[in-house]
């Protein structure tokens, strides 16, 4: 009898320890939801109805202010706002008209990076008594993101560790410019420091202007050398209305390849100093709807570098161009409605390295060890060890002047977790070749025509090299992750595939 | 299947189970954690049949010629002096490439730089591939590879007082040497600009970065001796140096009296021609005022270089 009466009480307390049902708590979690929506629905509805009813009532701007921005220089705003002044237009705005114009203005404000979000816009109706009927004034409310920001931390990356320490200095001159100052010491990129000063051109979000140096070494383990780089560049990037983003600009770089220990003759034959100066164009258009994890649209970059121009010729020139594509489609499985987060990418990278003799040197410079393209890797051909693709002395991969690669991937969700998750199983093949250029004997300009013509068509003999792998990928916001199996199908002599487990850890994957 | 398969990067099966990153291998392939790891045989037998095609390797880059089928020894030398075989324009490297050219060892010569030797000085030799990949030789590990291969004598074992004179050539004379080079403002626009500074580089900024490290590198191998650099004092020693390598000279042709000439020759001769060389085109010559005080050291000179350097 006691021991019934004991086992019961115990049974009270279990329940009341549990807390009420989590069906319970769902249920009733939903219906304040639904309720919160309805009446968020009710809101913006009856706010619709209010703008619908007079989006066709005529109005005039009178007035813009924008609220806080006090480390904001005027003239910055002004070049923003002032055109959405009636008296700076010459056709009146209906209501509707009026807002859309103002929202978009807020928008790109927002884009400079200065401001928190969200951007609060006001309309009042002037007080005043001068005030036309129709005239509107637009208030924004703004509040400044604070103009000092530092950050230290730890990166680890693709056998790669590095502390970091960062400081962003925005709107140092009340115009959204910014001044990145950044330093980095770690086991690969052994040091690097770098500053860069950005500002937007006319106020405009889309158009900007960048300026910055850089001071860095680099243990490049897989060609046994250290390069310590100086330099600078300046560039302008822009971005048109329909997503084509670009930039131009100027490179001068001070390389030194050093510390040699073992490295190859071939190494060893471009050790020293070089001075690289050259401008380059990069194109980007990317219409993929995850970048880190594509289920559709496509993707594409060029670039494009010439080096040893104008007055600053340095001491290397060359035409040096690269291509890279992605194209990714969702496949549909029969049975499972809308998409299945089964998807098939492809991606295709190729590149060129033509010498150029500018400067009339009696002989053509032939291309040093830190232009040359290296391939192979767990962010691009995948199941190659870093730099394994392509032409090798020793255990040091020497780079190549023209490369392919291309590769198929195709990603599924894996049960019980869903396709809502960023983590997909995938299956790949890729391949490449990296070839050196054939060293033209004399070096005129028909002679390195051939010999380029011949490497390009040598590219398609045989069977490229290729793996082939099972893996997992995890999308993360700011980077993705592969742990892939893989096996190397065709190689080289001297190209080193890897048998076995490779992590990859990047942002642009083949 | 054979290991011939994995090429010039030999690659072990087992080590690639259990390695999850090409940079991580150390940490991870400790002899017990691959036990635990290894793949069993089946498995390994089927992982050992990939890859399934291999071609043969890439061709390499090549920026100078393709690679000498024989002796090359990388020094301080424009290519038009490097095809003619003419003395190298820096001490150290002219000093074994003369000594190989005494003990009939044949070399071609490449213009290099100190980036590229493996001890971070020039000059540096790379054997003729007898086997695969020959590894550089560094210049002090170079007497003891031509001794091994044309069974010359080591002369250091000749004299007692080897060491003696080689400490006054190595320290007095390169001392004076250095400041005179680099240090003497004159000397380094004429002779050290020219002859390292703008082979490196074709960029005016990077030329003026070199310059003022090579005239600090200077400054600072002279404070390892004094506190302060007194040229005077250099200068004297200099002379103390020249005078006492005269006497050991004698009317002698060669130093210690040796029939052919040495090691202790090319040391000598590779400071003395360079300081009387007229193609160096000092500015101040102080070294060689105190040097053509001493005949018989100019004749040593003027011996050496007709018989092993054609006459220039």
């Amino acid at each position: 009898m006691s021991s019934s009466l004991s086992s019961s009480d115990d049974d009270i307390f279990e329940r009341l320890q549990k807390g009420p049902d989590k069906k319970v708590l769902e249920e009733r979690q939903h219906a304040v939801n639904e309720r919160v929506h309805a009446i968020y629905e009710k809101a913006q509805a009856r706010l619709a109805e209010l703008i619908d009813q007079n989006s066709t009532l005529p109005c005039t701007v009178s007035k813009i202010e924008i609220l806080n921005a006090s480390h904001t220089r005027t003239g910055f705003l002004e070049r923003i706002f002032s055109p959405l002044l009636s008296a700076h237009r010459d056709k009146p705005y209906t209501l509707s008209e009026a807002l859309q114009e103002v929202s978009a203005r807020a928008d790109g404000l927002s884009r400079f990076d200065i401001f928190h979000e969200p951007i609060s816009i006001f309309l009042d109706k002037p007080s005043d008594s001068s005030a036309l009927p129709t005239d509107i004034n637009v208030y924004l409310s703004v509040k400044e993101k604070s103009r000092i920001l530092l950050k230290t931390g730890t990166d680890l990356g693709n056998a790669e560790g590095s502390a970091y320490g960062n400081l962003l200095w925005r709107n140092i001159f009340g115009g959204a410019e910014s001044l990145n100052l950044n330093a980095s010491l770690g086991t690969r990129t052994r040091s690097a420091y770098q500053v860069a000063f950005e500002t937007p051109i006319l106020s405009d979000p889309d158009f900007r202007w960048e300026i910055g140096g850089i001071a860095s070494s680099t243990q490049k383990t897989w060609a046994s050398h250290e390069e310590v780089l100086k330099g600078g560049w300046t560039k302008l990037r822009w971005m048109n209305g329909s997503g084509h983003r670009h930039e131009v600009g100027y490179h001068g770089f001070w390389r030194q390849l050093t510390g040699l220990l073992e490295a190859s003759p071939t190494v060893r034959e471009d050790a020293g100093d070089s001075v690289k100066s050259s401008i380059f164009h990069t194109w980007i258009n990317d219409r993929r709807d995850n970048p880190l994890l594509p289920s559709r649209g496509f993707y594409a970059k060029t670039q494009n570098e010439l080096a040893g121009l104008g007055p600053l010729k340095g001491d290397v020139s060359f035409w040096k161009s690269e291509l890279e594509t992605q194209a990714a489609i969702p496949v549909p499985i029969p049975g499972i409605k809308g998409d299945s987060g089964v998807s098939f990418t492809t991606g295709f990278r190729a590149g060129l390295l033509y010498p150029l003799n500018l400067d009339a040197r009696p002989r053509l410079q032939p291309s040093r060890i830190n232009d040359r393209f290296v391939l192979g890797g767990p962010t691009d051909v995948r199941g190659f060890r870093l730099c394994g693709l392509g032409p090798h002395e020793g255990s040091d991969a020497v780079g190549g002047d023209v490369y392919a690669a291309g590769g198929a991937n195709i990603l599924m969700p894996l049960p019980r977790i869903g396709a809502g998750k960023p983590l997909r199983f995938q299956a790949f093949v890729n391949g490449g070749r990296l070839l050196a250029l054939r060293n033209p004997q004399t070096g005129n300009n028909q002679e390195v025509k051939d010999a380029m013509l011949s490497t390009i068509s040598e590219l398609g003999r045989g069977l490229p090299s290729i793996t082939a792998g099972v893996g997992l990928v995890y999308a993360h916001q700011v980077a993705r992750f592969e742990l892939n199996f893989s096996l190397p199908l065709v190689l080289r002599k001297g190209e080193e595939g890897r048998k076995g487990l490779q992590l990859g850890i990047g942002i642009s994957f083949l | 299947m054979p290991d011939c398969h994995n090429g010039q990067a030999p690659e072990r099966p087992t080590d690639d189970q259990d390695e999850i990153d090409p940079t991580q291998a150390p940490a991870v392939s400790s002899p017990p954690v691959r036990q635990l790891f290894s793949v069993p045989t089946p498995i390994k037998r089927i992982f050992d049949r990939f890859p399934l095609v291999i071609y043969p390797p890439n061709e390499l880059p090549t920026r100078l010629a393709p690679h000498a089928r024989c002796n090359r020894l990388f020094v301080f030398l424009d290519i038009a002096g490097a095809r003619q075989r003419k003395p190298s324009f820096n001490p150290q490297c002219l000093r074994w490439q003369a000594y190989l050219k005494f003990v009939g060892i044949d070399f071609e010569l490449v213009p290099s730089t100190n980036h590229a030797s493996p001890s971070g000085a020039l000059p540096y030799l790379l054997p003729a591939p007898s086997v695969e990949s020959p590894l550089p030789i560094p210049a002090h590990k170079l007497q003891k590879w031509a001794i091994e291969q044309v069974h010359c004598e080591e002369e250091q074992q000749i004299s007692v007082r080897f060491d003696v004179y080689a400490s006054l050539l190595d320290h007095r004379i390169r001392n004076a040497w250095l400041y005179q080079l680099y240090l003497d403002n004159d000397n380094f626009n004429a002779v050290a600009r020219r002859l390292y500074v703008n082979f490196a580089t074709s960029s005016t900024i990077v030329r003026a970065a070199l310059a003022i490290q090579l005239q600090q590198a200077a400054r600072d191998e002279l404070r390892k001796y004094s506190d302060y650099i007194d040229v005077n004092d250099l200068e004297a020693e200099a002379g103390n140096a020249f005078e006492a390598l005269s006497i050991l000279l004698g009317s002698a042709t060669y130093f210690f009296d040796r029939g052919k000439p040495g090691f202790f020759d090319a040391s000598v001769f590779a400071y003395t021609h360079l300081i009387l060389e007229e193609n160096m085109m000092w500015k101040h010559n102080r070294l060689g005022q105190l040097l053509r005080r001493h005949e018989n050291l100019v004749q040593h000179r003027e011996r050496i270089l007709e018989d092993y350097f054609g006459n220039r």
